[in-house]
């Protein structure tokens, strides 16, 4: 019979053997964590190990279902928060990021990674083939848009697709049909603030012509006109058309400016390959103004003013994107374009309709088209069935 | 004229029962009142300082954080091998056959004084806890068996008691039912002013009048709702018998609060065997432990400290500080690592659920004016060692700071420097791999819970009829709500409690009430 019982009580020495255990682990993990947080990295290449810096890169995107590659490998899709990749362990230097998926527009960049250090992008992805939904002027009972005419197909749903289906009447009657109040309230916006025949600037001489006789209400409404420039506000960013050009402009704070507008603060020379020779230049002239000072902030140096590339054509329109203060809408001599006010290497621009006889109006973040006599909503991304 | 030749020297202290500052005077008043505000102050400023470190010192603040997350993974493997190791031992100590171990002593001359406190406490309750009783293997009339009822919870309480005496009193040695006056002056309404009540009654009804000595007898103090495992007296005697000081030692139990687990709510059952988990590291290493809840001491003992104290809160603890310090620091808590059933805390609402599981832990937690108690008192005897004052104190300090600070620091404040830090710092690696690192070290820490849901899933009482299989594995998931119920019912109690300290606004003691569904 047990007298005893066989198992005793854990032994002091025991417990404090496994206590020292620990707080060795902990002295020895503490510092290799405290350094891989930091971006040190072990580097087995070239039969050598030794320890390297890294930084790491933040890509945002509009679009769930993107690829992304950083020079030219693959990053794993996140599991979580979708939109976001952080990429990380990337060797101080230039790096080319690429954001793709099928049926959509490329977004490319090139950016300077630093030790330590992460940078930051956001990627945008426009439909290859436009997205349309027909607004016409009668419908059926059941909503469904009517057309009369068949020259819809072949001229505009050639190149487009429509997001909803639509009707054929082979018939002019319209009795069988109701009014669309849609197509009325788009119809009036056009009547009102469309983008017109003529460029914005185009248009501005004509203002400055027409100074201290014009009481009509200008054909922008969103926009303010001065005798030089006009001028979209969303928040604190501004588009302002001066002189044939097209500018973001930062009016908030210091401390709120996009990372966009700021690059690391290094010689000239440097910034111009890092970033780009267009804004090292941009920056060498922004030295001396006093209306889009720089903004020297420790280890960064931030314009407050970008230029943005219409693509040496004309500028019939432009607005911020819907829902965006870093993307604008530009219509242009040859289509409709979605363009990043981010200037880092360059500006991807990427086209979302093509057309030469349209009208655009942005109306609570709902991008609006009249091509010919046809009224469409331009949806951004592609609907999946 | 009290006579007090019977206490400890230290324990004629006029002070040597002091539970608030208020009751002091001049220097000591004082240095009471400082005691009292150091650990609200203390969690407060980790708080506020980690925000403001954040703000203002983000990469220290982030580098504090690794840190911490890389401690609390430490701990946690340190915990649960505490845990698993008990569990082992407990398991082991249940299979036992204490009867015959005992028998090689000669125990006859032990009786058992039993007391259960009640409030208003339903019949149930009371039965089972007696039922509990009569299943012990050990000779009932060995057993002095007090029903200690409340005067301010009127007649009816009264009438339950001596209902239960009526009908199982002939099988106890001594079976008695007092009724705690109210309103005593110096007392706080609570299970600690009955039990100090209680213990002088039972001196002189049954003490005194049958001659019993002083130290043949061990004094159990149970809460209403424990249940006995059949060995418990057995297993007392056992460890009273071969403990190197058994006058100078509590007998700590391995509470399990699974009379109606069953019946309890997930988030109950969460919060009652992480009480359960807590009592059993801690029975691994009594060293720094106290006596909680219901516990076993011989009468000699507590009659030599003057019953204990009638005026604070955290009673179960505070009579062992009350030994330690009177015994001039000779005073140990022996692990038994053998159970006894409780209650989970539930109510007939899950809201009420929370409000009680809240209020409970508030109680628990309160007790961190025990380590105003031990402090002070530890500047005045000297001589209990220096050693053993400076460790117990930081210890029990750290204990109560870390309780009411960890759980925010880890699931809260880990990600201040984040929200909070500069735009320096949100540039760089250490910002966007900080909370990557976090959670991965949280979730190796997780595994300590993967320990929990099984060794909890071992200690379950069989499943009652009309009780799905399937609440089995909802009994397994259920411990992934830890991370929340270690802020809502730990330390968010605590700092309630700690901050009600500061102030000086001083708890009194709420029942937790019992029930059957």
């Amino acid at each position: 019979m047990t007298h005893e019982p066989q198992i005793q009580i854990l032994p002091y020495k025991h417990r404090s053997r496994f206590f020292w255990v620990l707080v060795i682990i902990f002295l020895v993990t503490l510092p290799s964590l405290i350094f891989y947080t930091t971006g040190y990295r072990l580097s087995f290449e070239n039969e050598e190990t030794s320890i390297v810096t890294t930084g790491g890169m933040y890509v945002t995107t509009d679009n769930l279902e993107v690829d992304v590659y950083l020079d030219e490998e693959q990053v794993e899709r996140p599991r979580l928060f979708r939109s976001a990749y952080y990429i990380q362990n990337i060797n101080a230097g230039q790096h080319r990021i690429v954001v793709q998926s099928p049926d959509y527009h490329t977004w490319v960049k090139d950016l300077p990674v630093d030790s330590r250090v992460v940078i930051e992008a956001s990627a945008f992805n426009m439909p290859v083939q436009p997205q349309l939904r027909p607004i016409t002027l009668y419908e059926t009972a059941t909503g469904t848009a009517v057309y009369f005419e068949e020259d819809i197909t072949d001229r505009v749903f050639a190149e487009a697709t429509s997001t909803e289906p639509f009707y054929f009447s082979t018939s002019t009657a319209t009795t069988s049909f109701q009014i669309n109040e849609e197509f009325v309230f788009v119809e009036s916006l056009f009547g009102t603030t469309s983008s017109s025949s003529k460029s914005v600037f185009g248009r501005l001489l004509d203002e400055v012509g027409k100074f201290g006789f014009a009481t009509a209400t200008p054909e922008v409404a969103t926009t303010t006109s001065t005798t030089t420039e006009e001028k979209t506000l969303r928040g604190d960013m501004e588009l302002i058309d001066t002189d044939g050009e097209l500018y973001a402009r930062w009016l908030g704070s210091e401390a709120a400016i996009p990372y966009y507008f700021c690059v690391t603060n290094t010689p000239l020379a440097s910034t111009s390959v890092r970033y780009g020779e267009h804004v090292a230049q941009a920056i060498e002239q922004a030295e001396g103004s006093t209306s889009t000072p720089l903004i020297l902030d420790s280890n960064r140096i931030c314009r407050t003013q970008i230029k943005l590339d219409h693509l040496r054509q004309d500028v019939f329109y432009y607005n911020f994107f819907p829902n965006s203060s870093d993307l604008v809408l530009m219509q242009l001599q040859d289509g409709i374009y979605v363009t990043e006010i981010d200037d880092r290497a360059w500006q991807n621009t990427q086209l979302l309709y093509a057309g030469t006889d349209i009208q655009t109006v942005v109306e609570n973040d709902v991008i609006y088209i009249r091509d010919g006599e046809h009224y469409f909503q331009i949806a951004t991304e592609i609907e999946s069935n | 004229m009290n006579d007090d030749s019977h206490l400890l020297p230290y324990a004629k202290r006029p002070d040597f029962k002091v539970a608030r500052a208020n009751e002091l005077t001049g220097k000591d008043r004082r240095f009471f009142r400082f005691l009292e505000i150091v650990p609200g102050v203390a969690a407060w400023a980790t708080i506020i300082g980690i925000i403001l470190a954040s703000i203002y010192t983000p990469f220290i603040a982030a580098y504090f954080i690794i840190a911490f997350s890389i401690y609390w993974v430490l701990k946690t493997i340190f915990l649960s091998y505490h845990v698993r190791y008990n569990w082992k031992r407990l398991k082991h100590h249940m299979e036992l056959d204490w009867q015959s171990m005992v028998q090689r002593f000669s125990y006859d001359k032990y009786y058992h004084l039993v007391i259960f406190p009640f409030y208003k406490e339903p019949a149930e309750v009371l039965q089972e806890t007696i039922a509990g009783l009569r299943a012990a293997k050990y000779d009932a009339k060995k057993l002095i068996v007090v029903f200690a009822a409340e005067e301010r919870a009127g007649p009816e309480a009264q009438a339950l008691a001596l209902k239960i005496k009526e009908e199982h009193g002939d099988s106890f040695g001594h079976f008695l039912v007092t009724t705690h006056p109210d309103n005593i002056v110096g007392e706080i309404a609570g299970k600690g002013s009955n039990v100090h009540w209680v213990l002088q009654q039972v001196k002189e009804q049954v003490i005194d009048t049958h001659n019993i000595p002083h130290k043949d007898i061990l004094t159990s103090i149970f809460d209403i709702d424990t249940v006995i495992y059949p060995d418990y007296f057995n297993c007392l005697i056992w460890f009273f018998m071969t403990v190197e000081n058994p006058y100078k030692s509590c007998f700590q139990p391995v509470p399990l609060f699974t009379n109606n687990l069953w019946e309890a709510s997930a988030l109950s059952r969460v919060m009652a065997m992480s009480s359960t988990f807590w009592q059993m590291i801690m029975q691994e290493r009594p060293e720094k432990a106290a006596t909680f809840s219901s516990h076993s001491v011989s009468f000699q003992a507590l009659y030599e400290i003057g019953y204990g104290q009638p005026n604070v809160v955290s009673e179960d603890s505070r009579i062992f500080w009350n030994l330690m310090i009177a015994n001039d620091g000779e005073f140990d808590v022996v692990s038994m690592s053998y159970p006894i059933a409780m209650d989970a805390t539930t109510a007939s609402s899950f809201w009420g659920t929370i409000q009680n599981i809240y209020r409970q832990h508030r109680r628990w937690t309160y007790g961190v004016e025990n380590w105003c108690y031990i402090v002070y008192h530890f500047t005045k005897n000297k001589s209990i060692p220096l050693k053993k004052r400076w460790s117990v104190a930081l210890l029990q300090g750290e204990g109560y700071w870390s309780l009411v600070t960890n759980p925010i620091m880890l699931f809260i404040l880990g990600w201040a420097p984040i929200f909070l830090g500069t735009r320096e710092f949100h540039e760089t690696v250490l910002s966007y791999e900080l909370p990557i690192m976090v959670r991965n070290l949280l979730i190796v820490a997780m595994f300590g819970l993967v320990v929990s849901a099984v060794i909890s899933l071992s200690l379950t009482p069989p499943r009652p009829d009309g009780h799905s299989r399937f609440r089995y594995i909802v009994m397994m998931l259920q411990w992934i709500m830890v991370p929340m119920t270690m802020i809502v019912f730990s330390a968010i109690p605590g700092l309630d409690a700690q901050t009600r300290l500061m102030f000086g606004r001083y708890m009194g003691f709420w029942v937790t009430p019992k029930g059957r569904n």
